[in-house]
């Protein structure tokens, strides 16, 4: 169907190409075979052109008996005298389903809106038929071949193993491309095939090789059935017929002539009988073949509820993968589990080997003292009677087990509020209430672990705060020296204001009460009794480095001086404010 | 619908223009709204034109959920109805396809529980009833369809425990959150008490109630949380046999029927090993199990 699909898609799209395409030539469309005769089995090609335009509809030809399937759709563009040719071809296998003469009637296109019909095609078909019993004697077939069904009287069900036969006469020198062309059966099943061992016998007054290639068959219904004509291609490869020269060479040098042979074999039939009504076991499960039967059991000493593996092997030659595990219907107080099943066959047609079931059996009662019987039931086609196959019952110990116990299960509550016992499950909710997305659990996710460290944090914060808080509220030097910090801080402000008002009284006076208040600080003594005097005495005495001495020294006789001669330039004040800054800086910076 | 958040979505792309064609009129008027109090607040027109995308993307969000939540809806329905018609195995493949989709409810698993009860399949509908009780613990039909569920086992009931029984009225979630709950108050008194160091001797019961409460709550989310984790339990979804390695031919060790309730011992690979009440362990496939969170 896809296959179906894609070639009418295919040929869609080359039909849109082609409508693209400007054709210099008339419109045409014919419709031809590529043989006139085929055999049963063989299969033709349908050719339906489109030429100089694309058709509006491609027609399906349908003929009874015959079974046309669109087969592909190839487009050939040519330029002929500058003139651009199209032409879009679909093509049909044919496939006859009988002999006789079929005719495909003319088809109908729409070609640019002009209706074309083709002309009725005639398909003969032909029944391949087998060489003759004569020609075969005389020698004259370079290659035959025979289909062998061991036995003209069967039965449904049955699997038996058909043989084609190729011969190939002594002076082939080579064969090669074997194809099977056709493998007609009615009310066969064909199976597997093997090749086996070449040989060589006497057909007439020439000698041949055979190689025989077997079958496996499977009658699937009863009545009157047949099986080929199979037919199929090789290529023989036989000496030249004009070579000359000296005959004991050319056995060496002999390129040989290659030819292509059809083989087709002769239809054989058969009749299949259904299965005997009589005598039927009641456990037949429709097992057709020559069987034994192996059953091994294990533990046979187990608690109840323990599992007891049964291993039932069916070996012999028939339908294998036919085979069920015998009937159990007998094996009250098993639970029984499904069984699995494993075929190893041994020949190359899978119609001998072993099947293998194993299956779990548990024991649900203490009083069980014995594996039942098994037993399984075939028909033999050989003799045409059933046979039952029997393991006589084996011994079992089974001891009572304790209740066994389930683990603690997380919410395992009565089944109701009310403690009793519901007749059925409750009906299922209209709502489906609020969705969520399926996840992990809370404590799993990143985000709501860190939420769990804000709190924390924010304790941590206000500790550390409230910390600080009272180690300033315990520490009065630790206050002065952030309140002259601050001070010191706005004051350096206030100085570069003053300095760029040009107003030298409040640069002045504000810079010896910075100075007062820093060095009060830092000496721990009250502001108003810093002088320069100071520096020297208690400064000098704590050892701050001699720079620092100078600069305040220096600062403070500004201080004096300004109170003689306030009127000072801008950039002076500047310079002054600057040198305030680097030496309260290195003051602070001090440890006294 | 998935038309109308294309359209939405390509509309966004090409212009800031309102969305007239968007065919939900509340959507729409709520975009107009939010539009107009943007001009009121008076920002400028790029402003506003960020403000625009800003809100249409947003209202985009809202509305892929508020579509996708509807599409939920209407498969629930079908659900439904393929259960009130008796076609129990469709339904409960309708339920279970909604939970593949990643999303969840207590009455959805519930309702999928019923489907898998009613189809046959036990050890499914256990543990779908297992599911919705860790998300609804105090829900009773849960409980009640669970009980009876497993009235329906082959073997002894699942026991439980009077302390389990407790912790297990509310999900580790709810346990989490109350955890969190007294955690953050314990430690807003301890700041406050920072703040105020007057409020501490006031203060002193309560921040030793809620320092205790914390440490209580936070004991019985970690034994959940514990049980989550390393107490998983395998819910046997047909009859199985157990065996005595992680692979095929290992050998036979017990039966277990459909809907058994196990502890889960260990993994490996697509193996899990099991143990039942008596202490015996055997491994068994994880198809052949549905696996549970401890709680």
């Amino acid at each position: 169907l896809t296959k179906y699909k894609l070639s009418t898609v295919a040929t869609a799209i080359l039909i849109i190409l082609a409508a693209t395409i400007k054709v210099g030539h008339a419109t045409s469309f014919t419709a031809s075979l590529d043989r006139d005769t085929i055999s049963l089995g063989e299969t033709a090609t349908l050719s339906l052109s489109f030429q100089g335009a694309q058709p509006n509809n491609v027609p399906t030809p349908d003929v009874p008996g015959l079974q046309i399937v669109n087969s592909g759709t190839s487009q050939n563009v040519s330029f002929i005298n500058g003139a651009m040719s199209a032409t879009v071809t679909v093509t049909y296998s044919v496939t006859p389903q009988r002999t006789g003469k079929f005719v495909i009637p003319g088809m109908r296109a729409d070609i640019n809106g002009e209706v074309i019909i083709s002309q009725p095609i005639e398909l003969t078909v032909t029944q391949a038929s087998a060489p003759t019993a004569s020609a075969v004697n005389s020698g004259s077939e370079v290659a035959f071949m025979k289909l062998i069904l061991p036995q003209q009287k069967v039965y449904a069900g049955e699997t038996l193993a058909a043989e084609m036969q190729v011969y190939l006469r002594d002076d082939v020198q080579n064969f090669g491309n074997f194809e099977m062309v056709s493998q007609p059966s009615d009310g066969f099943v064909l199976g597997k095939s093997a090749q086996g061992d070449r040989f060589r016998t006497q057909v007439g007054n020439r000698v041949y090789t055979v190689f025989p290639i077997s079958i496996s068959v499977t009658v699937a219904r009863t009545g009157d059935l047949s099986l080929g004509p199979f037919t199929a291609d090789a290529v023989v490869v036989l000496p030249s017929q004009n070579q000359g020269g000296d005959p004991f060479f050319s056995q060496f040098f002999n390129q040989g002539q290659q030819k292509q042979v059809e083989l087709t074999t002769e239809q054989v039939s058969a009749q299949a009988l259904p299965l005997p009504d009589d005598n039927v076991p009641k456990d037949f499960n429709g097992a057709i073949g020559d069987y034994t039967m192996t059953v091994t059991a294990g533990p046979t000493n187990v608690t109840v509820g323990d599992p007891i593996t049964l291993h039932v092997q069916i070996s012999g030659r028939g339908s294998l993968d036919g085979i069920k595990m015998p009937d159990q219907s007998s094996w009250n107080d098993f639970k029984v589990f499904t069984p699995t099943a494993k075929t190893q066959t041994t020949d190359a047609l899978g119609q001998e080997g072993t099947k293998t079931f194993e299956e779990i059996v548990t024991p649900q009662s203490a009083k069980l003292h014995e594996l039942p019987e098994f037993s399984f039931s075939f028909f033999n086609p050989d003799d045409g009677q059933y046979h039952t196959l029997r393991q006589p019952p084996e011994q079992l110990v089974v001891q009572a087990g304790n209740a066994t116990p389930l683990p603690t299960i997380a919410a395992a509550k009565s089944a109701t509020p009310e403690n009793q016992t519901p007749q059925d499950i409750l009906p299922i909710k209209q709502e489906m209430g609020t969705l969520a997305e399926a996840s992990g659990p809370l404590i799993a996710k990143p985000a709501f672990l860190a939420a769990q460290a804000l709190p924390v944090i924010a304790f941590i914060a206000a500790f550390v705060w409230r910390k600080r808080t009272d180690s300033l509220a315990n520490n009065p030097r630790l206050r002065r020296q952030r309140l002259v910090a601050q001070l010191v801080e706005m004051g350096i402000d206030d100085l570069k204001k003053f300095a760029a008002e040009n107003n030298s009284e409040a640069f002045f006076t504000s810079l010896f009460r910075l100075l007062q208040e820093q060095m009060g600080e830092r000496l721990d003594c009250p502001a108003s009794s810093i002088t320069e005097a100071v520096v020297d005495e208690k400064l000098a005495a704590h050892g701050a480095p001699e720079g620092v001495l100078t600069g305040l020294r220096e600062l403070f006789q500004l201080c004096n001086q300004a109170r003689y001669a306030p009127v000072r330039g801008s950039e002076e004040l500047n310079s002054v404010a600057a040198k305030f800054e680097k030496t309260v800086g290195e003051l602070q910076g001090l440890r006294i | 619908m998935r038309s109308q958040v294309y359209f939405a979505m390509r509309h966004l792309a090409s212009s800031q223009k309102a969305p007239e064609d968007w065919r939900t009129p509340k959507a729409s008027a709520k975009f107009d709204r939010a539009m107009a109090i943007a001009r009121r607040l008076g920002l400028r027109q790029s402003s506003a034109a960020f403000m625009r995308v800003v809100l249409s993307v947003l209202l985009m969000a809202v509305l892929t959920e508020n579509l996708y939540a509807a599409e939920v809806a209407t498969d629930f329905s079908a659900a439904s109805q393929l259960y009130a018609e008796g076609k129990y195995p469709e339904a409960a493949n309708a339920y279970e396809r909604i939970l593949q989709s990643g999303v969840v409810s207590p009455n959805l698993l519930f309702d999928y529980g019923n489907a898998e009860f009613k189809a046959g399949s036990v050890g499914k509908a256990i543990a779908a009833f297992r599911d919705a009780e860790l998300l609804a613990p105090r829900d009773s039909e849960i409980r009640a369809n669970l009980g009876y569920v497993r009235s329906q086992v082959q073997g002894a009931a699942p026991a439980g425990s009077l302390w389990r029984d407790w912790l297990g009225q509310l999900t580790l979630n709810e346990w989490s959150l109350l955890t969190a709950l007294a955690l953050w108050l314990t430690f807003l008194l301890l700041t406050a008490k920072q703040f105020r160091p007057a409020l501490a001797p006031r203060l002193r019961g309560a921040t030793g109630f809620f320092v205790l409460l914390t440490i209580l709550l936070g004991m019985a989310t970690g034994v959940l949380a514990a049980e989550h984790y390393s107490q998983q339990t395998a819910v046997v979804v047909s009859d199985a046999v157990t065996r005595s390695g992680p692979f095929d031919d290992a050998q036979n060790t017990f039966a277990v029927h459909d809907g058994a309730e196990l502890l889960v011992v260990d993994h490996h690979g697509d193996w899990v090993q099991v143990a039942d009440g008596s202490g015996r362990t055997g491994w068994l496939q994880i198809k052949q199990v549905e696996l549970i969170p401890g709680a």
